[in-house]
């Protein structure tokens, strides 16, 4: 008997954690022959927007384009606005950001570890993890005065300086974080269902991976070393010690060893970089808002997210509004062709768990 | 014995009773406010206290949560699982997205007023809301259907006229059934 | 010392100044590098960039409308993993029926850029195959990333509006007027009018 083809729709509504997407999925048995993914669910036309507002409006709503991990947005928009109008920063102030980005870095980590986990079927670590994410919360909320979006990271520096008794307080969640750490490893990468589900599903060719623009843990997993932080190291992270693993293997298992190993070398940078955060200024003033115009020019500025390389590309026309800002995140190759790819061949219950692996994140796909 | 209306009242007392306590919650996850739903059913806000818990499919849940923007792309298929919903059935919207557009107000692509589609019972403020506020709006929510005052479905469905227009003033290419109760 | 760290980057402008024929060129910072061609120039500087100086990822595609001059600008940035340096290719055609080449054949995921490149901005990539809807659904206006599409209009045009929000004036009121809570004292004050 000749099996035959069937379609099935996965989405629009939340496949995983990731966000609103299609694949649709054409299936023999538990097999996927072919996928292909339908995205735009969630767009807002933030490019369009921008070219509405003015250079500190459009500050405000760039945070909104990735979800789950605002705070590369706000670094890179500042970047480019600094790089196209040369405009100095305070070294306090990069300080100030590294940690923050290492924050969002930890922040966003955590949440990756209930998707993968709930996308197994395991939900305990979900309770664990998205539980103690709060507590980096926390600190944001201590910081800027948001939980998720935090505006904090402007054009000039950074909004506000630490508060008082801030350091005690993120070392203090530093170290209890770390603490957690063993104990997710026992409940993730111990467990030998996610061993079995995680290894040998998902993987990448590493020749393709470079060729594909693939960034992140995806590429540091196919034992690819490529961080921006490294390649073309911004704010102060050519001042700091830290390290980038890369592995071989390109399946789901080893993107989630890179990840293991990735948030503990975050924690240390926060530290590092409260221990060797400078005095002095944190902000250098902009001028009014509504007169502010930015020299002609344009400027491709990157930034190491938890999922790989955000990108901006950002134009000015000298006058007091972007002419044009746009985002290129690390799931527009990851989430719509590379996707259709890998997950030829896989089982169906696997599809939601490789989307995660990527870290596929539809809004910022789609803007 | 059930026409009489006294034991009639009686009756809705002890349903609204059992409803209010165990509302299942169908998020369609658009917008950014889905961020904060995790954090909210989770260890620290424990929504379930309430007995507020996610259902897999629209058939089997009584609270329809629209957690941002809608995209018109994405208000087809709200409309679509919100008609699959059995009776009684809520609908919350969240976050300034969905009262009044937000900072989206003049974004090509997202609708500004939510209740001009579908009929909303309760709306959370806020961009984003915490979850604190989240849970807050359950609340009001378990208060106005313990008073019966939670009748958008029975809304929707004397309206459902005027609903459609606005509907299909946006969605141009019509190709669902008119109405799926 | 800064004109020697900015020796690769030379050294690839001069490669590419000999094998055609660039309009403008330059190294503008450490690790970028920018060159200016017809459209017709596109797919041979690209492949030679690939092929023989191991430019060999695409980092990103994008597309600007400069209304005034009447011309979509392109850019094609790509990305040396062994030198670090970024390559920007631009090039200009006409906003009115301009036609660019597919490069989906060198880099598979050009593919989604220039679909929603065709979708947002109007301009057709030759040969180019793929849904033609990507992000948009049953759109019939004009290309939405085009200057001359005002957002604001249509949006009044199609959707409803919230009263309270035309005159930019204190929302607390309407709020007052809707709910049974009063306006606390220090709102008052502010109010605008
Ligand atoms: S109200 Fe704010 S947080 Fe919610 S969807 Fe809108 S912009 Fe996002």
């Amino acid at each position: 008997m000749r099996e035959k083809t069937t379609t099935l729709y996965l989405g629009p509504q939340h496949p995983g954690i990731t966000g609103n997407m299609m694949v649709k999925l054409q299936v023999q048995g538990d097999t996927v022959v072919k996928a292909e993914t339908h995205v735009g669910y969630l767009h807002r036309g933030f490019e369009k927007l921008m070219e509405r507002r003015n250079w500190l409006q459009s500050f405000t709503i760039v945070c909104r384009i990735c979800v789950p991990e605002p705070d590369p947005n706000e670094e890179n928009y500042s970047r480019a606005v600094e790089e196209i109008e040369g405009r100095e920063v305070p070294e306090r102030a990069k300080y100030i950001r590294v940690m923050t980005l290492e924050l969002a870095r930890i922040a966003t980590y955590l949440l990756w570890y209930g998707g993968q986990s709930g996308s197994a079927g395991l939900y305990t670590m979900g309770q664990w993890s998205v539980g103690d994410r709060n507590y980096i919360l926390d600190l944001f909320e201590d910081l800027t005065g948001g939980r998720i979006y935090h505006m904090y990271i402007w054009p000039g520096g950074v909004r506000r300086d630490l508060p008082k008794g801030f350091k005690d307080k993120a070392l203090r969640t530093m170290d209890y974080i770390e603490k957690r750490l063993d104990d997710y490893d026992k409940l993730l990468f111990e467990n030998s269902i996610f061993q079995k589900r995680a290894k040998g599903v998902g993987i990448i060719d590493k020749k393709k991976a470079v060729e594909w623009g693939v960034v992140g843990p995806p590429l540091r997993g196919c034992g690819i070393k490529s961080d921006v932080r490294i390649d073309d190291p911004y704010e102060v992270y050519d001042k700091l010690d830290f390290e980038v693993p890369a592995m071989e293997g390109g399946d789901v298992w080893t993107r989630a060893l890179i990840r293991r190993f990735e948030i503990r070398q975050s924690i240390n940078l926060v530290r590092q970089a409260l221990d060797k955060m400078p005095g002095g200024e944190y902000y250098n003033k902009i001028p009014n808002p509504h007169k502010w115009t930015i020299p002609a020019g344009d400027a491709f500025v990157k930034t190491e997210s938890a999922r790989g390389e955000f990108g901006y590309y950002m134009v000015s026309d000298g006058g007091n509004k972007p002419r044009r800002v746009h985002v290129k995140g690390p799931a527009y190759v990851h989430g719509v062709s590379l996707l259709e790819n890998l997950l030829e061949g896989e089982n169906i219950a696997d599809v939601s768990f490789i989307m995660n692996s990527l870290g596929t994140c539809p809004p910022e796909i789609e803007r | 014995m059930y026409n009489d209306k006294e034991s009639q009242k009686i009756v809705d007392i002890i349903q609204n009773y059992a409803r209010k306590h165990s509302l299942f919650i169908l998020a369609y996850g658009t917008g950014c406010g889905a961020i904060e739903i995790p954090p909210t059913m989770t260890s620290r806000y424990d929504a379930e206290r309430f007995g507020i818990r996610g259902s897999a499919t629209p058939r089997q849940a009584d609270v329809l949560l629209i957690t941002g923007y809608l995209a018109t792309k994405s208000l087809k298929r709200v409309i679509k699982v919100y008609e699959q919903m059995q009776d009684p059935k809520y609908v919350i919207g969240f976050g300034s997205c969905t009262i009044n557009g937000g900072m989206y107000w003049d974004s090509y692509n997202t609708i500004n007023v939510l209740d001009k589609y579908l009929p909303v019972d309760v709306y959370i403020n806020g961009c984003m809301p915490r979850p604190e506020a989240v849970i807050a709006g359950f609340v009001k929510l378990q208060k106005l259907i313990q008073q019966g005052k939670a009748d958008g479905w029975d809304i929707y469905k004397k309206n459902i006229d005027e609903y459609k227009a606005n509907q299909k003033k946006i969605i141009t290419n019509w190709v669902m059934p008119d109405f799926n109760f | 010392m800064s004109e020697n760290k900015l020796n690769k980057e030379q050294l690839l402008l001069d490669l590419l100044k000999k094998k055609f024929i660039l309009n403008e060129s330059a190294v503008r910072r450490a690790k970028r590098v920018e060159v200016k061609v017809d459209p017709k120039e596109i797919i041979p500087v690209l492949l030679y960039a690939k092929e023989n100086s191991r430019y060999i990822s695409f980092a990103h595609m994008s597309c600007v409308d400069w209304i005034e001059d009447g011309e979509f600008e392109v850019v094609y940035i790509l990305w040396n993993p062994e030198d670090k340096i970024n390559l920007f290719v631009k090039t200009r055609i006409s906003r009115d029926n301009g036609v660019l080449p597919n490069i989906d054949f060198i880099w598979r995921q050009a593919n989604t850029y220039e679909r929603e490149i065709r979708e947002m901005f109007g301009i057709q990539f030759e040969g180019l195959v793929g849904r033609q809807e990507f992000i948009l659904e049953d759109w019939e206006h004009m290309p939405p990333m085009r200057r001359d599409f005002d957002t604001a209009e249509f949006v009044k045009k199609t959707y409803f509006k919230r009263p309270g929000r035309e005159d930019a004036k204190d929302v607390r009121e309407f709020v007052q007027e809707r709910t049974d809570e009063e306006l606390p004292d220090f709102a008052k004050k502010y109010s605008r009018d």
